[in-house]
């Protein structure tokens, strides 16, 4: 009969027993499900769009040519190397991290048709949203070398750091993900919040100024609130990892913090909510 | 757990509150952290499940809408956390409580097969090997390449099916699924099914189709209100289905079924006067048993107006299975200063054990007690009974 490595010999279900941290084993034994549903969100995104796939360069594109005119053009901003690829290096981490951050949201809620007939682990979910987010991540990348190729721009010595703030973003985006996925199961009201917080939170995102800008400018102690902001250490890092200049300084280490610890209270809180999931979508 | 214990269930039990959704709301959440929560109504979908299922068994669940099948399937599939108890099960399971999770329309046949195989618990080699098999089965065949949403419904759920019939699991959990398609492929599915029984699958189908639990199950279970009301055969745990749910008939408004015929139900006040509150009343009832030799107990059920159950109370007739054919006769006193005023039915459950029911007729008699002032005051007084309660007083110390 069944001859399968993912077989289990005997499971027990005990309503006296709780698990503080998701099941790792059992997520990675998902692995297969979980490239599917990646793979699923992917194929279905553009689907029955008359430009399909181009729809992902557009938003991008335009997004940076609109940044560019307000804060470059409007505003005066005279970041190095120049303000375009200094916002294109930004976004591109940026647009990650919004990205997962609306669509694990509200990933439950979304499939809750399967959450109530099949048992998986519900981790599987928001993560796979992480996985598509790289697609749009890549795509974002790509217009920013581009541009780099275009402007003779050379990547300074220190871009061999960069995959370490990439990795960073990736984890603040997951966890942050993780929490909204939970709370939106519990509080529909996250629905509404989130868009919300995405689009005040480019702006508290050193996205489109350098961050310079926010510790001269700011009254004494305010700096430490804005870098509480997970991803305000993870841009900066990874701006001075492809361009290089001035190292990012010990303050960056509170947003560091923030995703470790918004990471792991996630992972908590989502195993929390997880186990009563199927009774509340 | 024994070598060839498949599932076992201990002490099972699901609480769901109800108003739930409301009551966890952002708003009252953050309400509740400054005042007490208020109290939510809470039921139990299922209490005090204990079963064992053995290897290869096929299981049927049977029971009305809402007697918990459902959640016994979703607790048992993982689907939803029991609030009590513990389940053990042995071997690979496989759950279908529905056909085609997961399938998106947007995706073609073959995609949404990879998709809905790695749902349902297989690695994408596994389906990969059997997709040829799969396709055959459904009948899909050319327009396994065409998005699903273009599909007729036949060939969408054929195909959802065909998927979940090649899972392979040790263990499966069905639920309704065979309700689905055309006769021929239905058929076909009941024969599915009845292979895995034979290459010793231990199978859980939950199901209204009780041909279909009689001809493919060994095993059954009858869940009545969360309860397990009776466990054994497939065969009698059907004919106990029945005994339970068919109502008896009514003919000049009292009942009959082949077991037995209520010929009477009379109540009559104990004073002169109405039933009122202090008058109690007295209840009688002649009934023609069909049967003999047989135990033979009565148990009468009062309900008030908002289906309250005031009293739950019965005696034996007959208890070393000596019971005679013919007309028996029985009547109860119900006290006075016992019931409010108000309105109450009457139901009579006839037995000879609690597995074996002859009749459970409900709504036989209904009474009205009247109304007493109470010191001038005419309103009725909240609550199902208004006993005479002796008060002592004292004044104590100022």
């Amino acid at each position: 009969m069944a001859k399968n490595s993912n077989s289990i010999q005997t499971k027990i279900i005990n309503a006296n027993q709780r698990r503080t941290l998701p099941d790792f084993r059992e997520i990675f034994r998902y692995k297969d499900l979980f490239l599917t549903l990646a793979w699923r969100d992917f194929k279905v995104r553009y689907a029955q769009t008359t430009i399909g796939f181009l729809w992902a360069f557009v938003q991008p594109a335009v997004t940076l040519i609109i940044l560019t005119l307000i804060f470059g053009t409007f505003a005066g901003i005279k970041p190095a190397p120049n303000h375009v690829i200094f916002t294109a290096c930004g976004l591109s981490v940026w647009t990650y991290f919004s990205y997962v951050m609306t669509n694990s949201g509200s990933s439950i809620i979304q499939s809750q048709s399967m959450v109530k007939k099949i048992y998986f682990p519900r981790l599987i979910i928001p993560l796979s949203k992480a996985v598509v987010g790289l697609i749009d991540f890549g795509i974002a990348m790509l217009i920013m070398v581009v541009l780099m190729i275009y402007y003779g721009i050379t990547p300074a010595t220190t871009v061999w750091f960069a995959p370490l703030f990439i990795l960073a973003g990736i984890i603040a985006a997951l966890g942050v993900g993780i929490w909204l996925s939970a709370l939106t199961v519990r509080f529909r009201d996250f629905q509404h919040i989130v868009p919300f917080i995405v689009q005040i939170g480019m702006y508290l995102t050193p996205v489109a100024y350098p961050i310079e800008m926010a510790s001269e400018r700011l009254p004494s102690g305010l700096i430490q609130i804005y870098y509480l902001n997970p991803m305000a250490g993870v841009v900066q890092g990874f701006r001075w990892s492809v361009f290089g200049g001035e190292p990012p300084g010990n303050l960056m280490y509170i947003s560091f913090g923030m995703i470790v610890l918004i990471f792991i209270t996630g992972l908590m809180y989502f195993k929390k909510v997880e186990d009563e999931i199927a009774d509340f979508v | 757990m024994k070598e060839n214990t498949s599932i076992r269930v201990s002490d099972l039990g699901k609480r769901y509150s109800i108003g739930k959704q409301k009551d966890t709301s952002l708003r009252s959440t953050l309400t509740g952290i400054f005042k007490p929560s208020s109290k939510v109504d809470q039921f139990w979908a299922l209490k005090n499940i204990n079963f064992e299922i053995n290897k290869g068994d096929v299981v049927g669940i049977i029971g009305k809408n809402g007697a918990g099948k459902s959640t016994l399937l979703k607790v048992l599939s993982q689907i939803t956390k029991p609030t009590t108890g513990k389940i053990e099960i042995n071997g690979r399971v496989a759950s279908l409580l529905e056909v085609g999770t997961g399938f998106h329309p947007e995706l073609t046949g073959r995609e949404n097969v990879y998709l809905n195989g790695t749902i349902l618990g297989m690695t994408r080699q596994e389906v990969k090997d059997k997709f040829d098999q799969i396709v055959a089965f459904s009948g899909v065949g050319k327009f396994i390449d065409t998005p699903v949403k273009n599909y007729s419904s036949g060939m969408y759920v054929r195909l959802a099916f065909s998927v979940a019939a090649h899972l392979e699991p040790e263990i499966l959990i069905i639920d309704e699924v065979l309700a689905v398609g055309d006769a021929e492929f239905q058929r076909k599915c009941l024969g599915k099914m009845g292979d895995a029984a034979r290459e010793g699958i231990t199978i859980l189908f939950v199901s209204h189709n009780i041909a279909a639990v009689k001809e493919l199950c060994t095993k059954g279970i009858v869940l009545k209100s969360g309860e397990i009301q009776y466990s054994g055969s497939q065969l009698e745990a059907i004919d106990f289905y029945h005994k339970i749910n068919t109502p008896p008939k009514k003919t000049n408004g009292l009942f009959t079924n082949e077991l037995i015929e209520i010929k009477s139900f009379e109540t009559k006040s104990n004073t002169l006067t109405a039933i009122s509150i202090s008058s109690g009343f007295t209840f009688s009832m002649d009934f023609l048993h069909k049967t003999e030799n047989k135990n033979l107990a009565l148990t009468f059920e009062l309900r008030s107006k908002d289906e309250v159950i005031v009293f739950h109370h019965g005696t034996w007739l007959c208890e070393e299975n000596d019971s005679k054919k013919g007309i028996y006769s029985i009547s109860g006193d119900v006290p006075a200063n016992f019931l409010n005023a108000g309105h109450y039915s009457f139901n009579v459950i006839f037995a000879s054990s609690l597995h074996d029911v002859f009749m459970n007729a409900e709504g036989v008699h209904t009474i009205e007690v009247e109304n007493e002032t109470l010191a001038g005051n005419n309103t009725i007084l909240p609550g199902v009974t208004r006993p005479m309660i002796n008060y002592s007083t004292e004044f104590k110390e100022q």
